[in-house]
């Protein structure tokens, strides 16, 4: 189990230095000079330009400017962005809560659903309630998010008036969990439906009726937890996508998560803030799947003894 | 399996019932723009959306009337030296700053000097002209001295470029944070990317903006909140949580129709829309080329099936509202739609709609401008050009623009939907002069004639320098007019908001305002 962890760990480390690398690549990548393209709208003279390459190292060989972007990353300093001249980590730990709350809404949203429909559908399966409980999955997994979310913002906010437009309080949480919600929720249906049609037809489940069991102690300790490993994988994967910041979903309703703040950044050719940003969401994916990982070990003993 | 168990719930509905739209408070004003201000500090960025937020914090020397012309505001009056390079400027008494200290003559000196800071200077620092000092003669009296005469300097002290910056702001978290101002609304709080929150300066007297109101605004504040998706600006528009914003382009005729919010216009905008060319080869270092586009091109029918109205044709490289923008005077030197004569001009270059001229247009996103650019693509097809549209946004395109001028390579040459707001002919100079804003056409004799644009102060004699760049400009067909206003000029208004002022160059101002309970 400690080598498990140890290996996990590595891989995790091994995964942000790489895109430590990257993310210095990035700037050479853009075609032309990114310090001009930075700076086209202000009125900079030729000096101004050639301060802010120095500035950000960029007249420097590549391995010297990674040198220093990793010692600077190890001060925590992830730069400054080119607009507003502010500390790019500051801007994004601004912007981040908000995903945050949002993406553990969504997830909570998603979990409850989606759990819900795909076993009620794998127990009930072939009946009309199976049918109607993935026809609405498939339509989940279907409506692009910006369709669904003017959707509810539509009924939800314009036709009952129950829930405001857009803000950044709690009431205006809810719209965008739906949204991103009932999107992740149909996946999870469809997931858990096939995982637990699998497990349904297993001998221990059989085993463990035929035993005299509760059901529902067969259904929720044994059932259950033996489908949860895909399952499981599955809902890690929507909520580091999530923390990275729904976009489109973040647009719609004005929610001031990094996933707006990844477009304000691309449009505003604010490369370290993009690289900051790029930085960031890798960092939360390793650190999510390494959560999922460890998790694995606690629901499945074949892993946790090997 | 037996009966279903218990389990299956609807948290959702648990989630949202109950839950019923709180009152909003009526006194604040919410005004909702697509995107955030980039900085509270005029000296830190460069954007229409972020000017248009200092408006409200920050007081200007001078303020533009509703004809875009100067006029006095903080200071009350001025004297230009005989030689034209000293300016001293008599300030109001009793002017205070949001923090209750005093607005005097030290805070102009304060903020000139921190545009001019040599480790840090003003983005827009060159607009400011050649000031060689600033020095405060009394408390209300202040004199500037240029090393060389500057005529738009006077419309540049009427702009937000100019704001005046208190010296009791904190450096350390001016800007990002914090910022104080003499203006009719001092700063509660900047969430970025998301809301900036003013509050009424109960101690505000408007001494030179164009508006009735000469006290305190009549609102309580003002929330400006960040609404990137156009119909939920519109959804909130007609919830009440949104009492000003930009409505989606194609849902105004029906905003129009249906009469519950008012949609308004800004005029004099300050906004050019014009034809760039990358001069520096084939196929667009001939001017027949160029006027080929010029004259294959009818803005006007496009204007009118894309923004029905909402726009004009602009014959002149300068917007209405601008200093020497004349439309009779610059349509004498236009292109008016002739395809007859651009196929022939394309027929003495070799090229017909057999054998068309093959280029790319630059367009940059928003505003409905790719449909605009569909239709001249279509105009340019029938006479004999065949052009690719690349659409992106206006600062690659401005860094695009310069690339094209600057290659060596073999490519056709491009040409753009190039668009610039300013308050003076000034920008002839930032654009044309050499180097110039896009490495683009310069000539000796032009520069002669834009430094002789910054150098005459007498407004006659002035005009006629404009305007013999704007001739030369347009018979070279370098900087061809199409139409104005071009973005974000069009504002949905709640029907209990009355008041509202679109200033001239496209700055909204609340003096006026009311709310009805």
């Amino acid at each position: 189990m400690i080598r498990y962890i140890i290996q996990r760990v590595l891989a995790a480390l091994v995964t942000i230095w790489i895109t430590t690398i990257a993310v210095t690549l990035l700037i050479h990548a853009v075609p032309g000079d990114p310090v001009r393209i930075m700076y086209a709208k202000f009125q900079s003279t030729p000096e101004q330009i050639e301060a802010v390459r120095i500035a950000l190292g960029l007249d420097q060989p590549i391995y010297i400017q990674y040198g220093l972007y990793v010692s600077r990353l190890f001060q925590g300093d992830l730069g400054r962005s080119i607009v507003g001249d502010q500390p790019v980590l500051d801007i994004l730990l601004t912007r981040f809560p908000p995903t945050l709350l949002l993406a553990t809404t969504s997830l909570v949203i998603a979990v409850v659903i989606g759990l819900s429909l795909g076993f009620l559908a794998a127990y009930k399966r072939g009946t009309v309630i199976d049918v109607g409980a993935m026809v609405l999955a498939v339509l989940g997994v279907s409506i692009p998010h910006f369709w669904l979310g003017l959707l509810l913002l539509f009924f939800f906010a314009l036709q009952l008036g129950w829930l405001p437009v857009a803000g950044s309080d709690l009431r205006s949480l809810i719209l965008p969990a739906l949204t991103l919600g009932l999107a992740n929720a149909a996946v999870l249906a469809r997931l858990t439906r096939s995982a637990m049609i699998d497990i349904f037809d297993q001998d221990f489940v059989r085993t463990a009726r035929a035993k005299g069991l509760p059901k529902t102690m067969v259904l929720y300790r044994h059932a259950l937890r033996a489908g949860l490993v895909p399952i499981v994988s599955m809902m890690g994967l929507q909520f580091a996508y999530m923390m990275g910041g729904a976009i489109v979903v973040e647009n719609v309703f004005a929610w001031n998560g990094v996933g707006r703040l990844a477009i304000e950044a691309v449009f505003a050719r604010d490369y370290p803030l993009i690289q900051g940003f790029i930085l960031f969401f890798a960092t939360v994916i390793v650190l999510v799947s390494l959560v999922i990982d460890l998790l694995y070990a606690v629901l499945d003993p074949r892993i946790r003894y090997s | 399996m037996g009966r279903p168990p218990t389990f299956i719930t609807t948290p959702i509905l648990a989630l949202t019932a109950g839950l019923v739209a709180g009152s909003s408070q009526a006194a604040d004003l919410v005004w909702a723009r697509y995107g955030d201000i980039d900085s509270l500090d005029p000296h830190r960025a460069t954007s229409t959306l972020s000017m248009q937020v200092w408006d409200q914090i920050y007081e200007t020397l001078l303020a533009f009337d509703g004809e875009g012309k100067p006029q006095p505001h903080i200071a009350k009056s001025w004297v230009v030296s005989d030689d034209g390079l000293d300016y001293t400027f008599e300030l109001q008494e009793g002017v205070l700053c949001h923090d209750s200290t005093p607005f005097d003559a030290n805070d102009v000196k304060f903020t000139v000097d921190r545009a001019f800071d040599e480790s840090n200077p003003s983005l827009t620092k060159t607009s400011w002209g050649p000031i060689s000092a600033v020095e405060v003669v009394d408390d209300l009296t202040v004199k500037f001295t240029f090393e060389s005469k500057f005529g738009p300097f006077l419309p540049f002290l009427a702009d937000s470029f100019s704001s005046m910056v208190c010296d009791s702001n904190d450096p350390e978290t001016f800007g990002s944070s914090t910022g104080i101002g003499a203006g009719p609304f001092k700063l509660v709080e900047w969430v970025k990317g998301d809301t900036v929150s003013l509050a009424k300066n109960p101690d505000y007297t408007n001494y030179g903006r164009p508006f009735d109101n000469k006290g305190p605004v009549n609102v309580d504040g003002l929330i400006v909140k960040t609404v990137p998706e156009a119909q939920t600006r519109l959804a909130g528009l007609t919830t009440g949580e949104i009492h000003i914003a930009e409505p989606p382009f194609d849902d105004i005729p029906a905003i129009k129709e249906s009469g519950e919010l008012e949609i308004m216009v800004a005029e004099n905008t300050g906004q050019n829309v014009f034809w760039e060319f990358a001069i520096s080869r084939p196929p667009f270092d001939d001017i027949r080329a160029r006027q080929a586009v010029a004259y294959a091109t009818d803005p006007e029918l496009a204007i009118d099936i894309i923004y029905g109205g909402l726009s004009q044709r602009e014959w002149c490289p300068i917007a209405r509202g601008v200093f020497g923008n004349d439309q009779e005077f610059c349509a004498q030197y236009g292109y008016p739609y002739d395809p007859e004569k651009a196929k022939a001009l394309l027929a003495e270059l070799g090229y017909s709609t057999d054998n068309p001229l093959e280029t790319t247009m630059f367009v940059w996103t928003g505003g409905n401008r790719h449909k605009l650019a569909e239709i001249f693509q279509n105009q340019l097809s029938q006479v004999g050009i065949k052009v690719a549209i690349e659409i992106m946004d206006i600062g690659t395109m401005n860094a695009r623009v310069k690339e094209q001028n600057e290659t060596t390579d073999e490519t056709p040459g491009t040409f753009d939907m190039m668009t610039w707001s300013w308050y003076d002919p000034d920008i002839l100079y930032a654009l044309w002069h050499s180097p110039g804003a896009y490495s683009g056409y310069n000539t000796p004799e032009l520069d002669v004639m834009l430094e002789e644009t910054r150098t005459t102060i007498d407004p006659e004699a002035r005009l006629e320098k404009v305007q013999a760049v704007i001739k030369h400009l347009m018979e070279n067909a370098v900087h061809v007019g199409l139409y104005t206003p071009g973005w974000e000029w069009v504002f949905a208004v709640r029907p209990e908001v009355s008041g509202l002022k679109i200033g001239a160059f496209l700055h909204p101002m609340f003096n006026d305002v009311t709310i009805k309970e």
